[in-house]
């Protein structure tokens, strides 16, 4: 498979590069590391006219706490240089370890943390060449009116599995877009929508900026079940984040990931622990309540069932390890 | 011939593969990388659905495209059939996703990909069969005509009074199973250069297990004389059975070539690759067994049921193997058999390790381990007690000259620590044993299995040894060498092994049916034995003794025991020719074995693994597999150690990993990110036992170590997993979602209980 002919920018600067978003519209697509994009092209999943290319950009550089205590992560750092990164591997060992979990090493070398926060859904009625596609009924995400995935759906059930996502929802951060008419700032847990095409709430001429965590002291822990470690897309993936002890925790965020159209919090499952402490039968319990909260779990790539009974198992083992793990040093 | 180890120089010790430097920096060469002056790339237009008619074709705007040069349908092939019954390119219905329609060369790939989507095919769909169940209903259509019932070949055979042994059976055990389609995945995708811009000679690049049959195949289809098709098999990168018969894109070259009167090259995409690789095909298997008290079988049944998918092709082979793998392993003393190729719309069915050996023993091996529990029998004590032994003579007439089957077995059962470990370890790990055995090459191809050999020697005492059997990874032509200069007293690296091209090479089935280092590895010793015999009038003259009593060792000629008075070999040589006579040493040699049919020899071995589950995720860890083989005699050990930890590896990865979706006809997971492989991460420890068993009929002793580890790796891990689970899963692949199921259904039942 071959790529197709596009433009390529490369901007200098942040205004320049906001300034190119504004005008061209949809016909550019942001180009981070292009470790997904580009077999998205090759797929011709997408048929942009030009990339922007924003990985070399300054402004989206750096790994900082400012004076409040605010983690600050540029939206084109890469991977691999997060996953190693001391503060995060000390503070936020559950971020460290979802980060190390995306792809292979050879993806983590190129691909970047904003693209991993904007990474399309996946669907393997889609994610196929343009020959393969010829026998499919066009659906929603080819412009079609049908989900083959889950046939009375009325949008795309395309499955979300960045693996960044749900470890960061749990730290509950915050997400700095910027646009050539200014800065905004939300939940990261609000930027993502039910929808397999519509998977974000990026408006045009929009760019990730960076991601911020607020202060907290948190114990945080991030697991996925993938056939080969280390390469696959997760089978379904669970990121948690405690703060306080184990017999009176303050807070606690569990997050689903890989099992449905976007990142799914356990309330349920949380609601337990936070009222019983972490003990062997709150664990328990709050597995067995993972299930009630689970929304729409997709069959791709595995039975829903399995998704739901894996969900399970996860939980159990991210409580274990948060019940376990030592709370990150204060500075 | 020396044959005591001690004896032996080259054989039996490590040498490294003579190509093994040129592989990790990337010069050896394969056909991909092969550029033709004028060649021209190849796209082939394949039907989107799984079965429809073909209401027009229109090339008009491909054949407008700049840069195009050919574009070719059913009416530029009408007579032209690939296997038996598929004609090249469909003129009125498809009959599988992926049926050939079309095909299309132009100067560059991108313009005959551009080309191939400008080819306007106007389909009728209809409706379509994709199970073995929905295909043999009374009411099914039929896929095609000839094949009643959807039946595309069956066979049947009884031998001995199974009725009876049945009858006087103590115990009858019957069992089913099913194994999921499965893709090859070779390093090197399906790729075929042909150039036949003048009629009277076809020459093809290709990968290929088996050049004779390529050319063959080739040449009848193409109304061509033998000699007139020109294989050229460079590296082939992995066969696994899979590369053994022609299939369209070879033809879809040649066709292409004769017409625009240019070389052509056609290579499959990642997703393509699944299509040309045929990899259809769930097969459904029902075993029955009757035993004594004692746990001897009196009778034993197997029916088998293949989807072959649209079409037949060679596919009809694996109802012979499976047949008679039986009286391989066991001695039994009444069986029947009866198998069935069943036509689907699925992609055409081919057998992935051991021509469907490999699967079968999936099933196979776990039914034998559940009649062994039935029975209160340790596994282990049920296969030495009815598996065959050195001296026997099986039903279909196999002599076993030698066998080291009790001896693997005793071994690592031994090095595992079996009886500390079975029906004693905790909850969710599991030990388990598969046992196997494997034909070292066999007649039925062809009325012979012959292999052939040349050897030339240069005055500086270097050689040329001309083979027709491939190397596809299995460093076959190193042991061609180590044989070769074993005999002539030379070093391997003293040898280029010259293969891969009919024209030169002489004849030689090929590397199939594990027949290599048996058939062609004689073949080379015969030969080398022709050359020495050329040495040896002038060496026995020189010092004075007869030729049987010279040694050639160490690249030296001396009396034997007399180590002191020997003579460079590369002197001999030179004087040799050098000389009133001028004789150019050139041995030649050929080996067919003696049989009307069947095999001379056997291999036979034992694996044993150990497994964990997890209970959160429910995937299965490999913690340890103990492998021993009998190898007849190892020629190089190490490369032997190595093709048991490919075969572990590919076991393993069938029985836990692989599988080809298919949806209504279509692959799902058609890429090498969702069909998923095992890498290094995810492979166990392997030991190995090599066990030899000195076959009086190999070269030195030597059989097959080609398909024989894998057909013991599957039933292995299948039976440690029911080991540690519980319960047996009788389908193949052994999935994670599977694994959960159970566990939850039986902590449901213990809650109830």
């Amino acid at each position: 498979m071959q790529l197709p002919l596009f433009e390529y920018h490369r901007p200098a600067s942040l205004d320049e590069a906001l300034a190119t978003l504004g005008t061209a519209g949809s016909s550019l697509a942001v180009l981070g590391g292009g470790t997904d994009l580009l077999i998205n092209l090759k797929l011709r999943l997408e048929r942009p006219r030009a990339l922007l290319s924003v990985r070399e950009l300054p402004e989206l550089a750096g790994v900082s706490v400012d004076a409040a205590g605010t983690l600050r992560i540029g939206a084109g750092e890469r991977l691999t240089d997060l996953a190693t990164h001391p503060l995060l591997v000390a503070r936020y060992p559950g971020l460290a370890q979802a980060i190390r979990a995306v792809g292979s090493r050879h993806v983590r070398n190129m691909a970047t943390l904003g693209g991993n926060l904007c990474l399309p859904t996946r669907c393997w009625y889609t994610n196929q060449s343009e020959g393969w596609r010829g026998s499919q009924l066009p659906c929603w995400k080819t412009e079609g009116q049908v989900c083959h995935v889950i046939k009375t759906a009325s949008n795309c059930r395309a499955i979300h599995s960045a693996d960044s996502v749900p470890a960061l929802i749990a730290l509950d951060a915050r997400l700095l877009l910027r646009s050539s008419q200014g800065e905004r700032e939300l939940p990261l847990a609000d930027f993502y929508r039910d929808d397999g095409i519509e998977n974000n709430v990026l408006a045009p001429g929009e760019l990730v900026i960076a991601v911020l965590v607020p202060p907290a002291r948190l114990r945080s822990v991030f697991v996925k079940a993938a056939a080969r470690t280390g390469l696959d897309y997760g089978y379904a993936t669970l990121a948690g984040a405690l703060g306080g002890s184990n017999r009176a925790p303050k807070s606690l965020l569990l997050v689903a990931g890989s099992v449905g159209t976007m990142p799914m919090v356990l309330h349920q499952s949380a609601r337990i622990i936070l009222a019983d402490g972490l003990t062997e039968a709150s664990i328990e319990a709050a597995a067995d309540a993972a299930r009630d909260d689970l929304g729409e779990v997709t069959n791709l790539f595995t039975p829903p069932g399995y998704k739901k009974r894996l969900v399970r198992g996860l939980v159990r083992r991210v409580l274990n390890e948060l019940r376990r793990q030592k709370l990150p040093a204060a500075d | 011939m020396a044959s005591r180890k001690a004896d032996l120089a080259v054989v039996g010790r490590d040498q490294p593969r003579l190509d093994g430097a040129h592989k990790l920096t990337g010069r050896s060469l394969f056909t991909d990388d092969v550029v033709l002056p004028g060649m021209l790339h190849a796209k082939i237009v394949r039907s989107p659905h799984a079965r429809a008619r073909i209401l027009s074709i229109d090339t008009s705007a491909a054949l407008a495209l700049p840069g195009v040069k050919a574009v070719i349908t059913h009416a530029d092939a009408p007579k032209l059939y690939v296997g038996i019954e598929q004609p090249l390119f469909r003129q009125e219905i498809v009959n599988y996703i992926g049926d050939e329609v079309a095909a299309v060369a132009a100067l560059d790939e991108a313009t005959a990909a551009e080309a191939a989507a400008l080819i306007k095919v106007e389909y009728e769909p209809l409706p379509a069969l994709f199970t073995i169940q929905d295909a043999t209903r009374p009411d099914a259509f039929l896929i095609h005509a000839k094949a009643k019932g959807n039946i595309a070949w069956q066979q049947a055979q009884d031998l001995g009074d199974v009725e009876q042994g049945f009858a006087g059976s103590a115990h009858v055990r019957t069992d089913t199973y099913t194994t999921n389609a499965s893709h090859n995945c070779y390093a090197e995708f399906h790729v075929a250069i042909a150039d036949w811009s003048l009629p009277d000679k076809l020459s093809m690049y290709t990968p290929t297990q088996t050049a004779i049959l390529f050319q063959k195949s080739l040449a009848g289809a193409l109304r061509l004389s033998d000699g007139q098709v020109r294989i050229m098999n460079l590296n082939t990168g992995g066969g696994f059975t899979g590369r053994t018969s022609v299939r369209p894109h070879h033809d879809v070259a040649a066709v292409l070539s004769r017409k625009t009167g240019r070389p052509v090259k056609v290579r499959a995409t990642a997703d393509e690759e699944f299509i040309a690789c045929r990899a259809g095909g769930e097969v459904k298997y029902t075993f029955r067994t009757g035993v004594s008290d004692t746990g001897q079988i009196k009778a034993f049944e197997a029916d088998i049921t293949f989807d072959t998918g649209a079409y037949v092709e060679s596919q009809m082979i694996v109802l012979t193997l499976t047949s008679s793998y039986i009286h391989s392993l066991y001695k039994i003393e009444a069986s029947r058999y009866s198998g069935r190729l069943v036509h689907t719309n699925n992609i055409p069915y081919y057998f992935h390790h051991g021509g469907g050996l490999a699967q079968m023993a999936f099933g196979l091996g776990q039914h034998m381990d559940a009649l062994a529990r039935e029975l209160g029998m340790d596994p282990i004590d049920f296969h030495l007690q009815n598996g065959v032994t050195k001296g026997h003579t099986s039903m279909t007439g196999t002599f076993f000259g030698s066998c080291g089957l009790a001896e693997c077995i005793r071994k690592t059962a031994k090095q595992a620590g079996w009886k500390r470990k079975y029906g004693k370890l905790p909850p969710l790990k599991g030990i388990g044993i598969g046992v196997g055995a494997m034909a070292s090459g066999a007649k039925g191809v062809f009325k012979h299995d012959t292999s052939a050999a040349f050897i030339k020697i240069v005055d500086d005492g270097s050689m040329s040894l001309f083979v027709g059997l491939p190397d596809m990874g299995q460093s076959s032509h190193t042991a061609m060498a180590m044989i070769a200069a074993e005999v002539l007293g030379a070093q391997a690296t003293d040898i280029t092994v010259i293969s891969g091209d009919t024209d030169i090479v002489p004849l030689d089935v090929g590397a199939l049916i594990q027949r290599g280092t048996f058939n062609t590895g004689n073949a080379v010793k015969a030969a080398a034995l022709d050359a020495r015999k050329q040495l040896e009038v002038l060496a026995a003259a020189r010092l004075g003794v007869k030729p049987s009593q010279l040694v050639f060792r160490d690249r030296q000629v001396y009396p034997k025991g007399q180590p002191d008075k020997a003579i460079p070999l590369k002197k001999i040589v030179y004087d040799t020719l050098h000389s009133r006579e001028g004789r150019f040493v050139m041995g030649r040699g050929f080996y067919n074995s003696p049989k009307e049919s069947g095999t001379m020899a056997y291999s036979f071995g034992a694996q044993i693994a150990e497994v964990t589950i997890d209970p959160d995720t429910g995937f299965v860890t490999v913690d340890r597999i103990v492998a021993s083989h009998d190898v007849g005699r190892a020629i190089n050990p190490r490369i032997v150690e190595g093709q048991i930890d490919g075969q572990v590896f590919s076991g393993l990865s069938q029985v836990l990993y692989e599988q080809t979706l298919l949806e209504n006809g279509q692959v799902m997971n058609p890429s090498r990110l969702d069909y998923r492989l095992p890498r290094s991460y995810e492979m166990p420890k392997v030991e190995h036992i090599i066990v030899e068993s000195i076959d009086p009929f190999g070269p030195f002793g030597a059989k097959e170590v080609g398909e024989g580890p894998i057909v013991c790796t599957l039933p292995a891990v299948a039976n440690a997993v029911a080991n540690a689970l519980g319960e047996p899963v009788n389908e193949m692949p052994i999935t994670p979602w599977k694994i959960l199921q159970i566990l939850g259904r039986r902590a449901k039942a213990r809650a109830g209980s």
